[in-house]
């Protein structure tokens, strides 16, 4: 412990993880959000049916709350690779930098500029300039994802240029953002924020059926959730798959270290699934485990024995591999129980569904299926954060997979600076986190404006020349009630 | 050193510029937000917090923007002074970062809370601590960053305060209660607007003590400055800037006697742009002053190529829709709390 507190990388990268988690948790529900009010939207438009726009305003009050703590916990992030990693800032600078400055001049600034349109200027744009802005909302917000996730999967699979002494020069630009990993990194978290706040905003509804409030408005906002869930659910379940594969292409060290697996398993042979494992990184073996003979070479082949190899953790040095097996093995698990989980649900709920069970007379009574809801609404966020610490966690010790290693591209930080950074955010966002929590029930609680008339611009064909005035607060018009 | 080439000259001189823009086009937008911030710590009733966080509601978010775009295109376009900057810099970064980090989040919960108290003094401290801490740090990077022979931070970890970058530090606070005050003006009417007419008229002359105290100090404590400024051309526009400056400040006091609407915020404006004029004339051709330029910091010219063609093309782009977010939203702030807004 004591060596920790004056270990600079090693605070580092736990500022790092922690700032990271927590920032996590807002833009997940945010991107996915916003698709999800693009659609709502839409529908209210096409429909005219006055509850789809309620909806819409009740949904983006949830929304702004996730999107400005997002904002704010994003700082440190856009600052955090000069502050604490200055030589990697260097060294990747002319990709990495590039990439990030893409983010936030195609993504990140036309979401928070039409997040203003989106939010408050229902009475001030028609509405269809309104779902335009929510579109450019829901798409910067996206396209600050395929950013990220781009250059993120290039710290896993670097290409597109070489290190030339310790400084990566790029040559293809495309073929560095197009990076091996890139394509179904990028799907896997653009399901995962949608899957993620899908069920969020399914476990809320499913919570006011629960209670009998509104429950003929939201089993109608639960049976949109369930509609998308439907397609992407098993999709996630899918391209996870996949990505697992590629894993086991490129990165065979973090493949062994989600499997617990010491020894190497020779092409030619069955490899074995671990189900439950104790692994001892010291001893370089599982103290012990339970395992399924033969599985692992269907997962990974589908075949019973392996055509490659699946190399143990004692093939590389010590200094090579990953450590904290134990916790990318069970984080690996709980992500996939969790995906596995919500794909259940989902195919339940649409069986009830067929069986017209879900109508707002019926649905009240479906007390055990509701309170599932209400079970997974946290769980996507778990199995985002779950699922980066295998990705990140497992790539150690490198920074950049195979040619840059963590512990070089630290600043060189007096250790009580950092530890003072780390204690002051850490604090903070454990207050901001209980806070957030408290007042997203609030707003949960209060539930949404059945009355709320349509916005005053929907009846008029062309924009007002007078400016509007707007008054104080002027949040989504039941706040104030 | 060998000569460089047109190119190599070129683009790091581009980039210089259009990071020169994005980090005005911050302290312009986000200035009057923070500065409004610290207002809010005055406001003498909830009603007319109200009016002035309503004010900030729509542009915030974007305003903030600025300041990743700045700090993305940086990391992108001059990798090294991203990172040694970043790192001398570091206690007044997070003293910024989470001064924006409470400022944006009490923003969110105060239009949720019962109990706005804790929410307000934390919206407001949290304005003016990011205020301070980019002040401290613009202040410590015009005074210079102490480097070693490939451009790496080499001080410790204090260097960023003495007495001159306090001074900086207080004189952006100043100016952003400037530009807070002059947008308030155009944004509010009766007696707040009157109230915020005082805080204007009281922010120019303190803005103008401290600029007037760094403008005269410079060429004095600075052999570099010295030598980059009393060397014709560049003397003349030097000569020019305090002039020009003088002449703004009493335009805008003028049009503050006289009780106008838009011009104060126009003549801010102006001022600030000037000062980032001068600005980077003392700092160009670095940008870790005092000794790393921007051809040493740059990128490989392909890189610097390839962000123009994507980012330099967006630039009018995120200005127009920009534009039009306040086109949509412009008008007066009136309370109609009662009315069905």
């Amino acid at each position: 412990m004591l060596n920790l507190l004056s270990d600079t990388v090693a605070l580092s990268r736990l500022q790092f993880a922690l700032t990271a988690i927590f920032h996590m948790l807002w833009p997940v529900l945010t991107t996915g959000m916003a698709i999800y009010l693009v659609i709502i939207e839409g529908l209210w438009l096409k429909t005219q049916d006055l509850d789809y726009y309620r909806h819409a305003r009740f949904w983006s009050k949830l929304y702004v709350l996730n999107f400005g703590i997002g904002v704010a916990s994003g700082l440190p992030m856009a600052f955090q690779f000069g502050l604490n990693w200055a030589p990697f800032s260097e060294s990747v600078g002319d990709f990495f930098g590039t990439v990030l400055g893409f983010e936030g001049t195609m993504a990140f600034m036309l979401e928070a500029s039409f997040l203003g349109i989106m939010l408050f200027g229902w009475d001030r744009v028609p509405p269809w300039v309104h779902w335009i802005s929510t579109i450019l909302v829901a798409f910067g917000a996206n396209l600050s994802t395929f950013w990220i996730l781009s250059a993120n999967s290039w710290l896993q699979t670097p290409a597109g240029g070489e290190f030339v002494n310790g400084k990566f020069v790029v040559q293809d630009y495309f073929q560095a953002i197009a990076n091996p990993f890139m394509v179904k990194s990028f799907l896997h978290m653009f399901f995962a924020t949608l899957e993620t706040s899908l069920f969020v905003i399914g476990g809320i509804s499913a919570w006011y059926i629960i209670n009998q409030r509104h429950t003929a408005f939201f089993a109608r906002s639960l049976k949109v959730v369930l509609a998308l869930a439907i397609a992407i659910a098993p999709l996630q379940i899918f391209i996870g798959h996949l990505s697992a594969e590629q894993v086991y292409h490129y990165q065979p060290a973090k493949l062994a270290a989600m499997e617990a697996q010491w020894d190497t398993v020779p092409a030619g042979q069955p490899a074995d699934w671990s189900l439950v494992a104790l692994p001892n990184d010291r001893a370089e073996r599982n103290t012990w485990e339970v395992k399924i003979p033969g599985a692992l070479s269907y997962l990974l082949e589908l075949k019973p024995k392996l055509d490659q190899p699946i190399q143990g953790l004692k093939a590389w040095e010590p200094k090579n591999r990953p450590h904290m097996v134990g916790l990318i093995y069970y984080s690996f698990r709980i992500m996939v129980a969790i995906g596995l989980f919500l794909a259940a649900l989902m195919f339940i709920t649409t069986i009830q569904w067929l069986r017209g069970q879900l109508s707002a007379a019926t649905i009240g009574q479906q007390k055990w299926l509701m309170g599932a809801w209400i079970f997974a609404a946290p769980l996507g966020y778990i199995a985002v954060e779950t699922g980066w610490i295998v990705r990140c966690v497992g790539r150690q010790p490198w920074i950049v997979y195979g040619e840059l290693r963590t512990l070089e591209s630290a600043s060189n930080l007096p250790a009580g600076e950092v530890l003072f950074s780390l204690v002051g955010l850490t604090s903070m966002y454990s207050v901001f986190f209980v806070m957030a929590l408290y007042f997203g029930s609030r707003i949960v609680r209060k539930g949404p404006n059945l009355e709320l008339p349509a916005p005053r611009t929907s009846s008029q064909t062309a924009m007002g020349l007078e400016p509007a005035q707007h008054g104080p607060d002027q949040r989504p018009a039941e706040a104030q009630q | 050193m060998e000569p460089l080439q047109p190119l190599q000259q070129f683009l790091p001189q581009v980039w210089f510029c259009i990071l020169g823009l994005f980090l005005f086009l911050y302290v312009l937008l986000d200035g009057f937000d923070l500065g409004v911030g610290i207002l809010s710590l005055t406001a003498s009733s909830e009603e007319r917090r109200s009016i002035l966080m309503t004010s900030l509601g729509n542009v915030w978010d974007a305003n903030e923007t600025w300041l990743i775009l700045m700090g993305g295109s940086l990391f992108g376009a001059f990798p090294l002074a991203y990172a040694t900057i970043l790192n001398a810099l570091y206690l007044p970064a997070v003293v910024m970062v989470v001064g924006l980090i409470f400022r944006a989040v009490s923003f969110e919960f105060r239009e949720n809370a019962d109990n706005k108290l804790v929410w307000n003094v934390l919206f407001g401290v949290g304005s003016f601590l990011a205020a301070l801490g980019q002040g401290f740090s613009l202040g410590s990077v015009f005074e210079g960053i102490q480097v070693d022979a490939a451009g790496h931070f080499s001080g410790g970890i204090w260097d960023w305060l003495t007495w001159r970058s306090t001074l900086v530090a207080l004189t952006l606070v100043q100016g952003y209660v400037l530009i807070g005050s002059t947008y308030l003006i155009l944004k509010t009417s009766g007696e707040l607007q009157k109230t915020h007419y005082r805080t204007a008229t009281i922010a120019t002359w303190t803005t103008l003590i401290g600029a007037l105290f760094i403008t005269v100090s410079t060429p004095f404590l600075s052999d570099q400055a010295r030598a980059q400024l009393f060397t014709t051309p560049l003397i003349y526009i030097f000569g020019l800037i305090p002039v020009l400056g003088l002449l703004l400040v009493g335009l805008l006091l003028r049009s503050l006697k006289r009780q106008e609407e838009v011009t104060p915020l126009i003549y801010t404006f102006l001022i600030f742009c000037l000062s980032f004029i001068g600005l980077g004339f003392v700092i160009f051709p670095n940008i870790i002053p005092p000794s790393v330029t921007i051809y040493e910091a740059a990128a490989a010219p392909s890189s610097l190529v390839f962000m123009l063609t994507f980012i330099g093309f967006l630039i009018p782009v995120v200005l127009s829709y920009n534009i039009y977010n306040y086109v949509v939203f412009r008008g007066k702030i009136v309370d109609d709390t009662h009315g069905a807004s």
